[in-house]
């Protein structure tokens, strides 16, 4: 125990001295989660540049397109007499959509026809597509409304409701009302903020062990035990952690007013041991670090993978077995699930069990690693001492 | 040049940057996105009416590919435990009554709920939910103008006036695989060719062997620095021709530019990355700085090149700041090129900014000599 407290002291040191580690489990923490926010702080995709081609300019048409120019997510930048010109404008990059309006568009309209309106899109960015297709099939449900009302002259308006629309519909979006990116992506890259800042910093400490004494356990009494360093060296994150969480989880979202429906105290339980596993899971793969730079070449990327196969921003319907099962040794995956449920769809502590228990279980398993590969390491050192 | 091969088949971490690394993500994405758009998305219906016309209903919204009905249910609070567990992205409700309702003209209420925390299985769910509503819309008015004796064309033209066709273009599969994986596999050779370039330099410093590798080049900068990424490029440009490989060759993604375009872009991103790497060596050559730099810097830009968040929709600041990233040009490039095969000649702006970034160095060319010379480590 004394020697666990001697290690923690130690570590607790070593976070606050060396600038590298600082930067990662204080700097980094601190901004990444705001600069990443306030990218996709707009949330939705408005004001899609576009152009008209009306080829049959008839009142028809021109009602047309003013309620499509009246929808949020469409601007009207030009008016093209052709589909070439309009093409050429696309090309410059000036528009990401095309409507095009046939000559026989009111024609067909008047003699009872069905009459095609032309949608054409850029697919660079799925999101300017969405909006343009949510836009052109709104404008359509109300024109055709219009028209068929219009068919029936001497209805009760009750009698023409019933006509447009015997059914009425209803959409209810829940969770994240305004469909933002921000609610979707971000809960899942606070999350990997965490796990990945933690990475990155016990391995640049033990990087730094290796590179100065060319050995990971110095020749110390303190020394002794494998389970004493790692509960030590767990002991000194734990707290910087939990400020650090305190500020990605609940500070951040606030400040960008994102969905925060879960109840704080389960929220803080929930974090414990994901905190744990993240920690003892850092202090195992900080052994892959043989320098002090290695942390960055080796976990850097691994956090765009982690957060496809976590099955947010990828649905989990669409991943192979396989990988759903490797995402489950990582905290991470555990993590995002059960925060987002938490704190976006306002699940309570019992509803989120499975993950919880999960990532004690981690947490046990990467403190055992740990102590495993110390042991090792202790070991190898009284064969050394031996030897010299 | 031949210390430098020597250097980097010498050591495993380079192998594994350089190779194991880049070609696990190529893998990993190729595999994880090959069937381009997630289909059989669970969802609840809730049917508080269980008569003829809602069962009809229920069936064709499980015929749709896309939608899977996992729980038919007459509790809509199960189906919204089932919601909030990630059980099902969607709710259809069908109101007790509906059968009865619709034929006696009361306009009953159809409603469906998505969850938007998983905002794009449920993008897809709303879609196909909101069609069904609109079918069964329809369907309720055909069989009214049907009894009024309304047939064939008159029939569709009173059904619905105006139809709109959508030309998704080049990709009309609306394939999400497309648009994802041609800018993320990229993103990650630029990424390791960044870390290699400013590892391989800073290792120098550190290891007080930068006066020896200025000395091979006769003193010259340019020339120990030709030397030295060099060798990189080359193997970085296997790396970029597989990756252009597994895209287009493998996994068979539009390349409506024709082949050269697209391995022009590459070259000049690999460059790029390695420009970006030693001008930010040059600027602070502390190997933790430099690195955590472009680490940050390239986990950002897949964020900031704007191909899942269009970047004319961010804010002001983002807007300017992601011209700074090598990735927004390639993505520009790509955008072009290989998706839309637009003449060359419109992309020209990409182009140069790429360019930009491999002459950047030469800003921190004279500083950067000044540090090797020295060729301290720990001040």
């Amino acid at each position: 125990m004394r020697d666990m407290y001697y290690i923690f002291r130690r570590e607790f040191y070593t976070v606050f001295r060396d600038h590298g580690v600082m930067v990662f489990f204080i700097l980094l923490t601190l901004a990444y989660p705001v600069v990443y926010t306030y990218i996709y702080s707009n949330e939705v995709v408005r004001k899609v540049p576009v152009a008209v081609v009306d080829h049959a300019a008839s009142p028809v048409s021109r009602e047309f397109v003013r309620l499509w120019e009246a929808s949020p997510n469409v601007e009207v930048v030009a008016r093209c007499t052709d589909l070439e010109e309009a093409r050429h404008l696309m090309h410059r990059k000036e528009i990401y959509g095309i409507l095009e309006l046939p000559e026989d568009f009111s024609k067909r309209i008047n003699r009872g026809e069905q009459a095609h309106a032309g949608l054409y899109c850029d697919m660079a960015a799925l999101l300017n597509y969405k909006a343009l297709l949510q836009a052109t099939s709104d404008v359509a449900v109300l024109t055709n409304a219009k028209i068929q009302v219009e068919g029936l002259p001497y209805a009760s308006k009750i009698q023409q409701e019933i006509t447009a629309a015997p059914v009425e519909i209803r959409e209810v979006k829940m969770f994240n009302p305004q469909s933002g990116f921000t609610s979707f992506i971000i809960p899942a890259v606070l999350i990997l903020v965490i796990q990945q800042s933690l990475l990155l910093g016990a391995g640049t400490i033990t990087g730094t062990l290796r590179d100065k004494h060319r050995a990971l356990v110095p020749r110390d009494s303190h020394y002794r035990h494998a389970w004493s360093i790692v509960a030590g060296r767990g002991c000194a994150y734990l707290p910087v952690y939990f400020v650090m969480a305190y500020w990605v989880l609940f500070v951040v979202p606030r400040l960008f007013g994102m969905t925060q429906i879960g109840v704080k105290a389960d929220l803080l339980l929930f974090l414990f041991p994901f905190l744990l596993a993240c920690i003892f899971l850092a202090i195992a793969c900080s052994f892959l670090c043989r320098e002090r730079e290695y942390a960055f070449l080796i976990f850097v990327f691994t956090s765009v993978p982690l957060m496809f196969i976590s099955g947010i921003s990828w649905p989990r319907e669409g991943i192979p077995e396989y990988w759903l099962t490797l995402a489950k040794i990582f905290p991470s995956t555990h993590g995002i699930d059960g925060f987002v449920k938490i704190n976006n769809m306002g699940a309570t502590l019992p509803e989120v069990l499975p993950e919880y228990a999960s990532l004690w279980f981690l947490a046990a398993v990467y403190f055992g690693l740990a102590c495993f590969l110390y042991r090792k390491e202790i070991v190898k050192r009284k064969y050394k001492t031996v030897m010299l | 040049m031949a210390r430098e091969f020597k250097r980097l088949a010498s050591r495993r971490i380079y192998l594994f940057m350089m190779v194991i690394a880049p070609a696990f993500c190529f893998f990993f994405f190729g595999d994880l996105l090959k069937e381009g758009l997630p289909m059989q998305l669970p969802i609840a219906v809730v049917d508080e009416d269980n008569s003829s016309l809602s069962w009809q209903l229920s069936r064709s919204l499980d015929a749709i590919a896309q939608t899977d009905v996992v729980l038919r249910t007459a509790d809509f609070s199960e189906a919204r435990r089932s919601l909030q567990m990630g059980g099902v992205y969607g709710i259809f409700h069908i109101p007790a009554d509906f059968a009865v309702d619709v034929s006696t003209g009361k306009r009953p209420v159809l409603s469906y709920y998505t969850n938007e925390t998983y905002l794009l299985p449920s993008s897809l769910a709303y879609k196909d939910m909101r069609l069904q509503a609109a079918l069964a819309n329809g369907a309720v008015q055909q069989t009214i103008l049907k009894a009024k004796g309304v047939t064939g064309v008159e029939l569709q033209a009173r059904l619905m006036p105006v139809a709109v066709d959508t030309n998704p273009l080049n990709n009309p599969w609306i394939s999400y695989a497309i648009y994802l994986a041609s800018i993320l596999m990229p993103s990650f050779v630029s990424m390791f060719a960044m870390f290699t370039a400013s590892y391989s330099i800073t290792d120098e410093l550190k290891r007080g062997t930068s006066r020896e590798w200025l000395a091979g080049a006769n003193g010259s900068i340019r020339i120990a620095l030709a030397g030295k990424l060099l060798p990189q490029l080359l193997v970085f440009m296997v790396t970029g021709l597989l990756c252009l490989g597994v895209l287009y060759g493998y996994m068979r993604f539009p390349l409506n530019s024709g082949f050269l375009p697209m391995f022009a872009a590459m070259l000049l991103l690999v460059l790029a990355a390695q420009g970006f790497a030693v001008f930010i060596t040059g600027l602070v050559w502390r190997s933790r700085i430099v690195l955590s730099f472009c680490a940050l810097w390239s986990v950002l830009s897949f964020s900031v090149s704007g191909f899942t968040f269009p970047v004319p929709n961010m804010p002001d600041l983002m807007r300017w700041a992601s011209n700074l990233s090598p990735i927004r040009h390639y993505y520009l490039l790509y955008a072009d090129q290989a998706l839309n095969g637009v003449p060359v000649l419109y992309s020209w702006g990409a182009y140069v900014a790429l360019l930009v970034f491999v002459l950047l160095p030469l800003l921190t060319l004279p500083r950067l000599k000044r540090f090797l010379e020295q060729g301290r480590y720990w001040a």
